[in-house]
């Protein structure tokens, strides 16, 4: 008398069959189907926690979005933990021929990329996505890469640049090191990313981080911000776990960026999410441009974008109203696992 | 007196020596708790572990789902995140949240839950391994009440009390049935029981196998079989008069007390799934557990016809076989009985099994005919046939 059989003939049965009334009876215990549906939202709060005293999360199924602001939010660290990560450096005036040094070394580390959460990760410095590389067009960018990690690693830039700096044929080994060198062009945004085989591990890992070039002509000042999409598989079926921007899930729900009303936003965002055919952003209450791949003079007025593997793009916003504003990837599963988070808009 | 002395140091004898292979046994193992990992360094390294909880119940309440998950594994497991649909949502973990091995605890996440449809509830552990548990329809898991608690009642005399008291009804008809009739249905209940009793082993092996393997294996199956049937002899034994053969109403009660212990397993079964709303309780269910039970009564009825039973002991025998169902269903739907139900069911196959054996002692005796008269065979054959058929009813 296996439980699922007699379920599936059960349930298909009993309609059919009259019931006598010692079997109503019998079936007086059971609730009425749909009766959980009518209580009202505020109803679901309460009853889930008051009645235990539970160490935790006061989150509740009835607060939806609300729950998942401040300290409820499960996120990992600090308030200014992300801050090298997602504020570049400043750009440097147009001045051909000078030269960027950047250090980058591969580390395999282990990080904590949601509360509890720990990924075995490959880094670039030691973070998921990698440091901000920043140079302005015609800058010498010099990046010395020294492989710490135990596999062969590579640093493959996009732009423009010779073959032998590509980061393709030059696998670096382990303890070893290379320093690529080229000039940086073309202006825009762009990312790197390792090209050791297999290619799929390698950027999974977290191999990864954003490459800034700014333009001959300076940009509009703006707080400027970096925001890399990505995903995190955990337990190895090749699909994501957590998404998260710049490396750890609801983080910026936890912390949101603080930007003033009426200033220039600018957001330098790429998505470097491996196993997902897309991933995208969407701004909530408010519109922004957008100029793909931060090159050219097509800018799209938009409150949504979706970037392939390797896209990237920059927005441009200036916030009309002030108070909290949601941002997130629009594939409603990569929000609700990790990608989302807040603005939070003074003045 | 000196004989005696010695005697006494002989018996302490036997016993002390009998401690040495424990005290080296506890050296042993102290040893190899001390310097264990020397010996994987030896050969290798250990694979990491899977990390995998063991979802024992999902539980729907007003707004809140409510997760029992235990270790399976001798590695400590960490809760660190939870999902409903694909969507890490907030938690609280009533209990520890780093399980060792074979402890449990319960999650509880605030979560409007739809009525009737498929929901799954992942629980990832710290080093970011998932374990997805699908529910095929998720409705609310009834709480301990006062009306549920009389439902589950309710049902349990349905299908336990009921049927049994029902066929026992037979008793007047079987009375005056004559000695090849009589081995007829004696040897029915021996085949209905045969029915129960592997019906039941099979049941305990399947349960059994959806433990963890830390949690038992075959193993525990056999232990309750050899508990049911051991304890049934030793029973059978007390009851029996001089020859040592039970009759009448001591083999009545035997039968009920076999019939009794499976349908504890029933009851437990059917709480437990429904519960979990893994079973649709429809009347066509009921009906069914009451056909197929009434067979029971019947084979109550036919060993207690030879004695003098009154009014009372028939009514403490509907009891016995009956009521062990209201307990199971009690047991079953307000408690996470995963490691109970195989060891309910491999109590019933050994009881059942063990019955069957004093059946047939009783009707290799008392048949005209013996055992191989057409009378037995029919109704063993008989009694198989319709626990098959009205098995039918709630398969």
């Amino acid at each position: 008398m296996a439980k699922f059989s007699r379920r599936r003939l059960l349930a298909a049965a009993a309609p059919l069959v009259a019931a006598p009334v010692a079997a109503r009876v019998a079936l007086g215990g059971s609730p009425p189907p749909h009766d959980h549906s009518a209580h009202a939202p505020g109803d679901h709060a309460g009853r889930g926690t008051a009645s235990r005293s539970l160490a935790g999360h006061e989150g509740s199924a009835a607060g939806g979005h609300a729950a998942m602001i401040g300290d409820a939010v499960p996120a990992v660290g600090g308030p200014n933990d992300l801050d090298a990560l997602a504020y570049p450096p400043e750009a440097l005036p147009y001045q051909p021929g000078r030269v960027r040094e950047y250090s980058v070394t591969a580390l395999d580390r282990e990080l904590e990329i949601a509360p509890g959460v720990f990924f075995p990760a490959w880094t670039y410095n030691g973070t998921v996505p990698g440091p901000v590389i920043r140079a302005t067009e015609g800058d010498i960018l010099r990046v010395r890469f020294v492989n710490g990690g135990v596999h062969p690693h590579t640093i493959h830039f996009h732009g423009i640049h010779p073959s032998n700096m590509d980061g393709v044929f030059e696998i670096v080994g382990t303890g070893d090191a290379l320093t690529y060198e080229f000039e940086a062009k073309p202006a825009g945004f762009h990312v790197y990313h390792c090209h050791a085989a297999p290619l799929k591990k390698h950027i999974h890992k977290g191999l990864y981080g954003a490459f800034i070039v700014d333009p001959e002509e300076p940009r509009p000042a703006a707080r400027e911000i970096v925001m890399v999409m990505n995903g995190f598989d955990t337990d190895g079926d090749g699909s994501n776990n957590f998404y998260t921007v710049n490396g750890r899930s609801f983080y910026y729900a936890r912390y949101p960026i603080r930007v003033r009303r009426g200033e220039l936003v600018r957001i330098y965002l790429a998505n470097l999410t491996e196993f997902d055919l897309v991933n995208s952003f969407h701004l909530h209450a408010e519109f922004f441009r957008y100029q793909p791949t931060g090159t050219g003079d097509v800018w799209e007025y938009t409150d949504t974008i979706m970037q392939c593997q390797g896209q990237r793009g920059v927005l441009e916003i200036t916030f009309s109203n002030p108070g909290r504003f949601m941002f997130h990837a629009h594939q409603t599963e990569f929000a609700e696992l990790g990608w989302m988070g807040f603005f939070e808009v003074e003045g | 007196m000196e004989a005696g002395a010695t005697t006494a140091r002989a018996r302490l004898g036997w016993r002390v020596w009998a401690l040495v292979p424990v005290v080296l046994l506890a050296i042993a193992v102290a040893l190899v708790v001390a310097r264990g990992g020397d010996i994987v360094d030896l050969i290798g390294v250990n694979p990491p572990p899977a990390d995998e909880f063991d979802v024992r119940r999902v539980e729907f309440g007003p707004g809140e789902i409510r997760i029992l998950v235990r270790n399976p594994q001798p590695d400590d497991l960490t809760i660190a995140s939870v999902t409903v649909d694909d969507a890490i949502w907030p938690f609280a973990v009533d209990g520890p949240t780093t399980l060792g091995r074979l402890r449990s605890s319960t999650i509880v996440v605030a979560y409007d839950w739809v009525d009737g449809e498929p929901i799954s509830v992942g629980v990832t552990s710290s080093t970011g391994i998932e374990t997805v548990e699908e529910i095929a329809a998720a409705v609310e898991t009834p709480q301990a009440s006062a009306r549920g608690f009389l439902g589950y009642g309710l049902l349990g005399l349905l299908v336990g009390i009921v049927p049994v008291a029902l066929g026992l009804l037979w008793l007047p008809s079987l009375r005056r049935a004559d000695a090849r009739w009589l081995a007829a249905f004696m040897a029915l209940t021996a085949g209905l029981l045969t029915f129960l009793g592997v019906e039941a082993l099979f049941e305990a092996f399947e349960l059994q196998a959806a433990l963890p393997a830390s949690l038992g294996g075959p193993g525990l199956v056999l232990l309750g079989v050899a508990v049911a049937a051991l304890g049934m002899t030793f029973l059978s034994a007390r009851l029996s008069g001089s020859d040592g053969a039970a009759t009448g109403v001591a083999l009545a009660a035997l039968v009920a007390i076999g019939i009794g212990v499976h349908n504890l397993g029933e009851g437990l079964a059917i709480g437990a799934s429904f519960a979990v709303g893994e079973l649709a309780l429809g009347s066509f269910l009921v009906i069914g557990f009451m056909v197929h039970n009434v067979t029971e009564g019947l084979g109550i009825a036919a060993p207690a016809s030879r004695g003098r039973p009154s009014l009372r002991v028939l009514a403490a025998l509907a009891l016995v076989a009956g009521a062990p169902a209201i307990l199971g269903a009690w047991i079953g739907g307000y408690t996470s009985s995963d490691v109970l139900a195989p060891l309910f069911f491999a109590v019933a196959a050994g009881a059942a099994l063990q019955v069957v054996v004093e059946v047939g002692r009783y009707v290799a005796r008392t048949s005209p005919g013996g055992l191989r008269s057409g009378f037995v065979v029919g109704g063993f054959l008989a009694g198989v046939a319709a626990m098959w058929t009205t098995g039918l009813l709630i398969a």
